[in-house]
């Protein structure tokens, strides 16, 4: 259904976008950047009006549409664009010296990077366990609520409340529960082992750690997803096939398993994207340690940018990122789009 | 009903789970109920800190009964900030009123503007449409911290900086993209016939639109809400960023509970925690029912 | 609306909106009388007396109409909050309490302004700076570091301070046995305490560390209980402090910036003295809490450790002390007494207290107009007169003023305050130059390995030393 490598004409409209590509570059290599940034603004927003113009002259549906794009445009497209064009220039926030143009540098330095690579691999690391553990928990649940029981609706929010906590008092409490002297964890083990438990103490405790914080809070909204296949599989199909004695696991593969299937789909790509922006909760329990064994890449983004102020390097790595998401979003669409077709 | 009866004991305890759809009766609840609340458990805990004195929060063992107090919930609105000092007036009243008005606002203007062009995208698609919705889902992939820059200089330059108005914008465009792509397959959903009958009828298109599409997706409208209501009400690095002493959010004031002249006021941010959750719990559970049917079809079919 | 508004000004061209952005900024003050100070805060004690002493008292003498407008920001955002307002050319703050170190990286990108003319016109203003402890001009104020060059004044001063149980080591029998076994006197009062080295501290947590149902001071514990505590934590510089403190005081350094560019980091950062000071720090964890083994221990941890009764002896900073004494957050309120932090004894029999010193500067901002810049002034003149600061420390706080600190009455406004002053001379700081974070996250990271116990300390600083030789290089720091 969509393809985005699908190729359309390109009208004036469009070609507007690479001219304001150009315009901006230009205007933030010449320009101080108070000034730069109301050219490479006004021309966007010149773009975005030609574009609504010609959705207007074609389709009435233009105009349902403008607001919401001229709004997406402004805070969010056109910032965006801006640290694009940032990631093509030598610029640190924290200095006066003006940007000057640095082509694909930061693109090289950053993939080249040994500490780049390992981040995304501790990332990666996090992200495959956090999101199977996600997957696994939220299906779990999908299956145990599946079906209608006395008491559901009170039982399913009870299970809903972790996703709607705020970080801080997750992150603050589930270190309170990690901690040897009075947490939790430490006390349920101390009375079988005399000993306190130091769970964060070695690299793979801090991942458990983290992983297990972070999938509890997320789970959830897998089982919502899930459920909502599980609800959507007629009931027919399994009236035939009790009356055919298929048997349970089969009933599960052949029946259940299609419907939720996309579903899952959808819930390990949303994860996966959170995932891959996992921060507060490593920030709040371990600060990345021991070590920088738990260092994630959204945590050395935060550093780059913002500590150590080398603002083009962070938008080159932020556009990486950025890369590998669209990515991952397209496999998505893909396995979505097979799920439609049969 | 003859169907549940003649189920196996493992069944009732719901063992057996993958069925699918139907009914299970007190067996499944039980066992629901036990799962239910190691679940949630640690939230749990987090409201039993909240009415903890400050010696019981992290009393060895851990204390699970303990005389309640309600200090915490009084701090949270008024505390001394020095021995001996009066108490101040902490501005958490106005917090809480800037999440509810700064969140209620935002989904709801995301709502009505993302349904719009969600109602456009799905009846006149425009050559290369879903490369367009293609592109809106992006914008929700952004990294926060690296966009924040030119953000804030937009705000400063158009005044915007620490208002209710901006921050507002700014979230209602951070809810676009999902309630887009929501609501796009809820229209896309709707059978066309009862909108051709209605045109032929000689009905204006808004009369279409407010008349015959809208009451048909409400489900769709309580669930893009909830979910929109989940994902701003704890928004934390644009309201830290972005909001003003007067505009600032719960979960940025939140954090004042640690890290400062003490290391946790566990009591103090358990309390806020627990008040915090209250809204957002009574309005999922009120659109519980549409959530449920809202996510079936929001996602069955994009 | 305001959008909208944007968007048809954006599209005019920007000439149209360089006009518009310059009316909106000398808008807001250009009318005389009422001034605002809007001051990125912290969100503490310190902070919010200052903006209830400022309501109470201040009166401007130029008649203008001043408020001070403190935007609260809570300490673990605090940092964020100000550099992503200072980096976007928001404009938003005339003021801001700074910690020290980050003076390098805002003045260099031109937001922090240079007071030398304010000073020099000023006598009122020369007279506190005379007054002002030379520590903390130079780690507050001068950059490059220990120049003439003026950026900050005192808002809250700061040094780290031995906190311990006076139950614990005021016990006759404690102190019996610790006499059998040491052949040495257990100190009870803060003068003993003064003497205590890091010897004496590492008997306190040999001989203290208890577990669960041994006794202590005569009383059955429930819990374990451990002799000592200080910082080890990964976050923001919460072992880096005690770390260096432990390195000056066996001579070693830290990478010097007032050597620069001729001072190295290769050879200095891990020389055999810097080596032993690490070892040395590294020694003594094992006779704190178990959380110091997860490279947690920050220093909120150790001092809720200390509040809720684990700990006979902790180092940490004066700001927390005042929770410990209040019966509302603390389970040893009444048994706690202060000392100066303890130092190496060195051949001739003294004490090296040499430490890193904490606190937070408030500095003016390059972007105020004449009128905002006089009464920011006038303000910060009203908070360093001996009335304000003695108000403040009796509300809780400190001041760097000699005239208040050394006066005697001084130390009868709060139990710690007697080891305040004593402690001000040793103070050093860290680096302040823009690359800060640079180096201190990587060394954070770098310590917290070794405090995990995933290398020793001379692989540790190697790996510091080579990576700031690196750095600084790059940045011409080194030649």
């Amino acid at each position: 259904m969509m393809k985005v490598w699908e190729v359309y004409p390109l009208r004036v409209a469009f070609l507007s976008i690479p001219a304001a590509l150009l315009i901006s570059a230009v205007a933030i290599t010449l320009l101080p950047p108070s000034v730069s940034f109301w050219v490479s603004g006004a021309v966007f927003v010149f773009s975005a009006f030609l574009f609504v113009a010609y959705a207007w002259g074609r389709h009435a549906g233009g105009l349902l549409v403008a607001p919401a794009i001229a709004l997406l445009f402004i805070m969010n497209i056109f910032p965006l664009l801006w640290s694009f064009g940032l990631s093509f220039f030598h610029y640190r926030a924290n200095r006066l010296a003006p940007p000057r143009f640095a082509g694909l540098h930061y693109y090289e330095k950053v993939l080249t990077d040994p500490v780049v690579w390992d981040r995304l691999q501790v990332t990666a690391q996090l992200v495959v366990l956090t999101v199977s553990l996600q997957m696994i928990v939220g299906f779990l649940l999908a299956m145990l609520f599946a079906k209608q029981f006395p008491l559901r609706r009170v039982l399913l929010i009870l299970v809903l409340t972790p996703m709607m906590l705020s970080f801080v008092a997750v992150g603050a409490f589930f270190r309170y529960y990690y901690e040897p002297t009075f947490g939790l964890l430490s006390q349920a083990v101390r009375v079988f082992t005399g000993e306190p438990f130091v769970l964060l103490q070695s690299t793979a405790g801090a991942i458990a750690g983290i992983v297990f914080a972070d999938a509890w809070m997320w789970s959830p909204f897998v089982m919502l997803l899930v459920l909502a296949g599980l609800v959507s599989v007629p009931k027919y199909l399994y009236e035939a096939a009790s009356i055919d004695r298929i048997s349970h696991w089969r009933r599960f593969w052949n029946i259940t398993f299609p419907y939720v299937r996309s579903l899952l789909m959808l819930a390990l790509l949303f994860r996966t994207i959170e995932a891959f922006k996992l921060f507060d909760v490593v920030f709040l329990l371990t600060e990345g340690g021991p070590g920088t064994s738990t260092e994630t890449i959204a945590v050395y983004v935060y550093r780059v940018s913002f500590q150590y102020f080398k603002t083009s390097e962070s938008a080159a790595l932020a556009y990486i990122l950025l890369f590998t998401v669209i990515v991952l979003t397209n496999l998505y669409l893909y396995f979505a789009n097979q799920r439609n077709r049969t | 009903m003859s169907a549940t009866d003649k189920k196996s004991l493992a069944e009732r305890l719901g063992l057996k789970v993958y069925s699918g759809v139907g009914n299970a009766g007190w067996g499944r609840t039980l066992f629901a109920a036990v799962i239910s609340f190691i679940y949630f458990f640690p939230v749990f805990w987090i409201i039993l800190t909240a009415f903890k004195t400050h010696n019981d929060a992290l009393a060895i063992p851990p204390k699970f009964i303990f005389s309640p107090t309600f200090e915490n919930f009084v701090a949270v609105f008024s505390r001394a900030y020095s021995a001996g000092a009066a108490a101040q007036d902490t501005g958490f009243a106005l917090y809480f009123f800037n999440s509810v008005f700064i969140a209620g606002t935002s989904v709801l203007l995301a709502l009505a503007i993302g349904t719009l062009a969600a109602f456009g995208f799905s009846r006149y698609p425009l050559r290369g449409n879903d490369t367009y919705l293609f592109i809106i889902l992006t914008t929700r992939m952004l990294p926060a911290i690296v966009v924040i820059i030119p953000i804030f200089l937009m705000f400063r330059v158009a005044g915007l900086s620490g208002t209710y108005i901006g921050v507002i914008l700014l979230y209602t465009a951070f809810n676009l993209p999902f309630t887009i792509w929501m609501m796009k397959s809820f229209f896309d959903e709707l059978s066309p016939d009862v909108e051709d009958a209605a045109r032929i009828d000689g009905s204006s298109d808004r009369r279409v639109f407010f008349k015959i599409c809208l009451p048909q997706v409400k489900a769709g409208l309580a669930a893009t809400a909830v979910f929109g209501l989940i994902l701003t009400w704890n928004e934390f690095l644009f309201a830290l960023l972005l909001t003003g002493v007067d505009t600032r959010t719960v979960p940025v004031a939140m954090a004042q509970t640690i890290g400062g002249d003490i290391g946790v006021r566990w009591g103090l941010l358990a309390a806020i925690e627990t008040l915090f959750l209250i809204p957002v719990i009574v309005v999922t559970f009120m659109l519980q029912n549409h959530l449920l049917r809202g996510v079936t079809f929001g996602t069955i079919k994009r | 609306m305001k959008h909208e508004k944007t968007l048809r000004a954006a599209v005019g061209g920007s000439a149209a909106v360089a006009v518009l952005s310059a009316g909106l900024m000398s808008a807001a003050p250009a009318f005389g009388e009422d001034v605002v100070l809007r001051m990125a805060v912290p969100d503490w004690p310190p902070t919010r007396i200052m903006k209830d002493l400022f309501d109470k008292n201040y009166k401007a003498k130029s008649g203008n109409n001043v408020t001070l407008e403190p935007d609260f920001i809570p300490w673990p955002d605090y940092y964020t909050r100000l550099s992503g307002s200072l980096t976007s050319g928001e404009k938003r703050y005339s003021m801001a309490v700074s910690d020290s170190q980050w003076l390098g990286a805002f003045i260099e990108g031109g937001y922090y302004q240079k007071l030398n003319d304010a000073i020099d016109a000023d006598p009122e203003l020369q007279q506190i700076m005379q007054d002002l402890n030379p520590a903390l001009v130079d780690a507050y104020s001068t950059y490059p570091h220990k120049s003439k060059n003026y950026y900050g004044f005192p808002q809250m001063p700061d040094v780290l301070v031995a906190y311990y149980r006076t139950d614990v080591f005021c016990d006759e029998g404690e102190a019996a046995a610790f006499k059998a076994k040491y052949d040495a006197d257990l100190p009870c009062t803060p003068e003993e305490m003064n003497n205590a080295d890091w010897d004496m501290v590492q008997k306190f947590g040999e001989f203290f560390g208890r577990k669960k149902g041994e006794t202590l001071s005569g009383k059955a514990l429930d819990d374990d209980f451990y002799g000592i505590a200080y910082q080890a934590g990964k976050g923001y510089d919460f072992s880096t402090m005690q770390i260096a403190s432990m390195i000056w005081q066996h001579g070693g350094d830290i990478w010097d910036e007032t050597k620069a560019p001729t001072g190295k980091a290769e050879g200095v950062v891990n020389s055999p003295e810097a080596v032993k000071g690490f070892e040395h720090y590294l020694s003594l964890l094992q006779y704190m809490p178990p959380v110091v083994k997860t490279g947690t221990m920050d220093i909120f941890k150790q001092d809720e450790l200390f509040r809720e009764g684990k700990v006979a002896y902790m180092i940490n900073w004066i700001g927390f002390a005042e929770s410990s004494i209040d019966a509302n957050t603390s389970k040893v309120s009444d048994k706690v007494d202060f000392a100066m932090a303890a130092g190496l004894k060195k051949a001739d029999g003294s004490i090296d207290r040499t430490y890193n010193i904490g606190g937070q500067p408030f500095v003016l901002m390059t972007w105020n107009d004449d009128t905002t810049n006089t009464e920011a002034l006038e303000f910060v003149k009203w908070w360093l007169s001996p009335e304000t600061q003695v108000a403040f420390a009796k509300a809780g706080g400190q001041s760097g003023l000699k005239s208040v600190y050394e006066d005697p009455s001084y130390n009868s406004f709060r139990p710690w305050n007697h080891a305040f002053g004593t402690s001000l001379n040793n103070q050093k700081d860290i680096w302040h130059i823009p690359e800060f974070f640079e180096l201190l996250v990587q060394q954070q990271a770098e310590f917290d390995k070794a405090i995990t116990g995933q290398q020793d300390a001379k692989a540790t600083l190697d790996a510091i030393a080579k990576f700031q030789e690196e750095l600084l290089q790059e940045t011409g720091h080194i030649e």
